[in-house]
This record gives C-alpha cells, structure tokens and sequence, in this order.
C-alpha cells in the first residue's frame, strides 16, 4: 500500500516537476521509493542518515540515472567523472558514476589511490579484483567516521577488511602474495594484542599504508629495505636491519616449525605422564584406604 | 630408639624459602593469568578476561613486573643456594640420582600392586625434585624467552643476521607451549601433591610453617629420618 502511494506520489511529483528537473530532488525523493524496496537498490533511510554522507542529496553522486522511472531525476556528470567511471567500471558494475564521485569530493585520497597498488590495479589496469572505495569502505550509504565502532575501516575492524581478499587463494596465487599473510599476522603479537584491545598494537595500515599503500615489489613501498626500517622505528625505537627481519608474514621457516613439533611432543608427554600418576596414586590411596587399613597407616 | 632426642616435627623449608616460594607463585598465577588473554586472544572471553585485568596495556604492566620479580626471585634463589654453601649447610638433597629412577619404576609397581612397599624416599622424592627442577627448565626457557621478548630491539643485536627469519618465531612458541606445560604441569601435578591429596587436603600447609611432622617425615621420608635420627626404620630395605 505505501509503495502504491509513493509510486503515485513519485508520479504525480515528477509530472509536476518536470520542467525543473535538475532542481531540488533531495534524498528523501529517492528513499520515498528506495527506503522500501528489498534487495541490492535498498537504502535504509535511517541508516543512510546516521552515515557522514546522510545530509547528501543522492544525484550528488547518482549524477547520472538510468530508466524510464528516473526520467528528470538527475543530471550530468562531468568529464572527469565519466572518465574515471569509465576506467572503474570493470570493477564497480553498480553504478560507476556514483562511485567514481569520490573522487569529486576526496580528490586528495584519490591521487593517493590511483598512485598506489590497488589503485593502478583497477583504473590502470582495469582489473575487476582490485579494490575500489567501497570495497574497504563498504556501501557508501552507510559510511562511518574512522573513529567509529562500526566503521569497516576502524583501528580494530581493518585487519578483517583487509583480510578480505589478502586470505583469497586464488588472489593471493593471481598477485604473488602469500595467503597466510593474516594468520601469520593475527597469531603474532601485533595481531593478539590488537585483538585484546590494545590500541597502539599496528594493524595492517600502519605499517603498510592504507590508500597510498605500495606493492611490496615497489621501492617506496614503506615496508621494503630502509623503509622498514623507518617504519618499525615508529613504534620500536633504535629499530635495525636485523631486528625488522623478524616480521614478515612468510610461513613459518622450518626451523621455527619443528621447534614447535618438539616442543608440542614434550608438552604432550609430560602431561600424560603426570595424568597417569595422579589417576594411579589416587588409584592406589583408595585402594589402600579400602583393603590395606593399618597396613601402611597407624 | 630414643624418642627423647627425636623432635615432634621438623623444619623443612626456612623463613627465606617460604618467602620465595610465595613469591614464585603470586608471580606464577599474574603471569599465567595475565599470559592466558593473550595466548588465547581468539578465543571468546579473552578480551573480557583482559579487561578485567585493567585492559590490554595494564596487563602487559603486570605481566612484566611480575615476570621480572620471578627473575628477580630466582636470582636470589641462586644466591640463597650459595650463601648455604658458604655455611656448609647445603646439602645436596634434591640432585637427581640412579635411585630417583629406580624409587620412580618401583612407585609405579607399588601403584599396580607389584611392590608391597612404597620406596624407601630421601628428603626429597623424584616427584618432588622434578617440580623443583621444572622451575629451572622454566626459567631458562619461559624467563629467557619472555625477557627477549620484552626488550626485542636490544635483544635483536645478540643473534646473528641468518636466524633473524626464524629465532623470534621460536622464542615466541618457546614461550607460548613452555607456558602452557608449567600451567599444565603446577595445575595437575602440583596441585594434585600438595593440595587435594586425600592426606594434605585442602592443602599442605608446610607452605606456611614450613615444619612436618615427624610422623610425616617417617612415612613419607624414611630415608631422611633414618639419616637425621639413625634409626632403623621397619620400612628400611
């Protein structure tokens, strides 16, 4: 019923409208009908207006509407949108416009993006794996502060978005990284500590960078040679060659590994030793106590 | 025998001893308990089990000044050792022999009912020593590796630049596993021994007085009591 009269609203709206189309068509126009369709063109209106984006007008980004039942609802995107969107849309098959109208407003970040190892991946290489602002940032409808708990991007939340496509197989064989980057990091004390809440423990945009972040083929790449070394000082003050050596995210080496085997085996034994002399001497008290009275005490 | 001269209990561990044993285990259960949070930070309630702690930053605080004060405590324990040389009062009772094995096989046939007899025990049995003994293999590997841990960037400059990919990866399991067998160990074996023993439960209270019984001492002891009071013990082989 309510779809019935937004649709007739909408209708009767657009009739009247018409001649003054690019004017004043605000968000809640569209979420007249979006608020209450289900699936991918849903937008919750009160979670898109508790987003940092949530004041803004849906053509700002949407600038360019397809369909009859959008007729006289949007405008033009500019050269520059349309240039970009025609580079993302491998990527981003949704609406590439709308994503490519980041960049109007995050032109800094953008230069940052388009030069890094996921940029290039998309725009130069127009690869539909790399990622785009949303695929970190998620929908762009909701998007929240950095500080926010519920930001995908959060000090204790980016490990996980990170995490994925770098625990992707087939990426991780497509790019050459390893795929046991995560659990290499979450089982180090960088990862558990975050885990436990510890603020100042790295993750993964610390140390490698977030929107400017570098393929690790790539000299400037702050987690190769000197850098590293540059880098890790930013916590570990003194840092050097030798000590930065010991993070790398690579499987565990051999050595390190059957270390482990033997300490697990000696664990393992003598927690079955002493298992089975406790089980044997409360055995044997009970028995005593039962059959061998003032046999052994008084 | 004459009872006379034979004392109704006597003193095992001194003032010193007690005083260290109670600070190697306050530290012990910070640093298992601190520890524990993080070796299990995946699982559910270890980021509740930390905050309860004062938080991640407050229970790397304690997890470090108890882990030095154990240091702390077992350097002394050396220097104690040494001090009783000195006054010639250090007897060698908790060395591990050939007899700590044998007192072990023949325990064990006492516990199937092989053996009539439980095994003639010096001051110390073997199970004794070996939970002695553990506190060392402890120190070296937990204490060791929990010390390079702490001070990473320093501790980096002493290995050498082609174990650089792997030494840190043992020194962390190093720590981790010999955690977990120390908690293992004191929580089944120790515990088991002096506290929930039929005899010395709800706990061996030698901890405090540091005195036994005499008639402990000879049941438990024999060898002991026949070397203090030269008696034959009906139990003597």
């Amino acid at each position: 019923m309510r779809n019935w009269l937004n649709a007739l609203l909408l209708l009767l709206f657009t009739v009247v409208m018409v001649p003054a189309a690019y004017a004043a068509v605000d968000a809640a126009t569209c979420l007249g009908c979006h608020g209450s369709m289900e699936g991918a063109t849903n937008v919750s209106q009160e979670k898109y207006t508790k987003s940092v984006h949530g004041s803004f007008d849906c053509v700002m980004c949407h600038m360019s509407l397809k369909g009859a039942q959008h007729q006289g609802l949007s405008g033009k995107a500019d050269k520059a949108t349309l240039e970009l969107a025609a580079r993302i849309s491998p990527k981003s098959k949704i609406d590439p416009i709308a994503q490519a109208a980041c960049a109007q407003c995050h032109a800094e970040i953008y230069e940052m993006y388009k030069a890094s190892v996921h940029g290039k991946n998309v725009i130069i290489k127009k690869s539909s794996d790399g990622p785009v602002c949303t695929s970190c940032h998620g929908s762009p409808h909701y998007i929240q502060p950095k500080a926010s708990k519920e930001s995908t991007v959060n000090h204790f939340k980016v490990v996980q978005t990170c995490g994925k496509c770098h625990e992707e197989k087939d990426l991780s064989e497509k790019y050459g990284f390893s795929p046991l980057v995560m659990e290499r990091y979450l089982e180090s004390f960088h990862g558990r500590k975050l885990k436990v809440g510890y603020s100042k423990a790295p993750s993964c945009v610390d140390c490698h960078g977030a929107h400017d972040i570098k393929s690790d083929k790539d000299p400037s790449s702050p987690v190769v040679g000197a850098n590293k070394i540059k880098t890790c000082s930013k916590c570990h003050s003194g840092a050097t060659e030798k000590f930065v050596a010991a993070i790398t995210h690579k499987p565990l080496h051999p050595i390190a590994h059957y270390a482990e085997i033997i300490l697990i085996i000696l664990t393992v034994s003598v927690f079955a030793f002493i298992c089975m002399h406790v089980l044997l001497d409360i055995y044997a008290d009970i028995r005593d106590r039962l059959f061998r009275k003032g046999d052994k005490h008084e | 025998m004459n009872n006379k001269n034979i004392p109704t209990e006597i003193e095992r561990f001194d003032l010193s001893a007690r005083i260290q044993h109670v600070i190697m285990f306050t530290t012990f259960l910070l640093l298992s308990f601190t520890g524990w949070g993080l070796k299990y930070a995946y699982q559910d309630p270890a980021s509740a089990w930390i905050r309860f702690w004062g938080g991640a930053k407050m229970a790397g605080i304690i997890h470090r000044t108890a882990g030095i004060t154990m240091l702390l405590d077992f350097i002394y324990h050396q220097f104690y050792l040494l001090n009783l040389a000195r006054k010639r009062d250090l007897r060698l009772t908790l060395v591990p022999t050939l007899k700590d094995v044998l007192d072990a096989f023949q325990n064990f046939m006492y516990f199937f009912g092989l053996s009539k007899e439980k095994p003639y025990f010096g001051k110390f049995n073997y199970m004794q020593k070996f939970d002695y003994w553990a506190v060392y293999w402890g120190m070296f590997i937990i204490g060791a590796s929990g010390f390079f841990l702490a001070f990473p960037v320093t501790v980096s400059s002493i290995f050498p630049m082609w174990s650089t990919q792997w030494i840190w990866d043992v020194i962390f399991i190093m720590h981790s596993d010999e955690a977990l067998l120390a908690i293992v160990f004191i929580l089944i074996f120790h515990f088991y021994n002096e506290h929930l023993r039929s005899e010395v439960f709800p706990m061996n209270w030698m901890w405090l007085t540091g005195k036994m019984s005499i008639e402990q001492l000879k049941h438990h002891h024999p060898m002991e009591y026949d070397n203090l009071f030269g008696g034959k013990s009906e139990k003597k082989k």
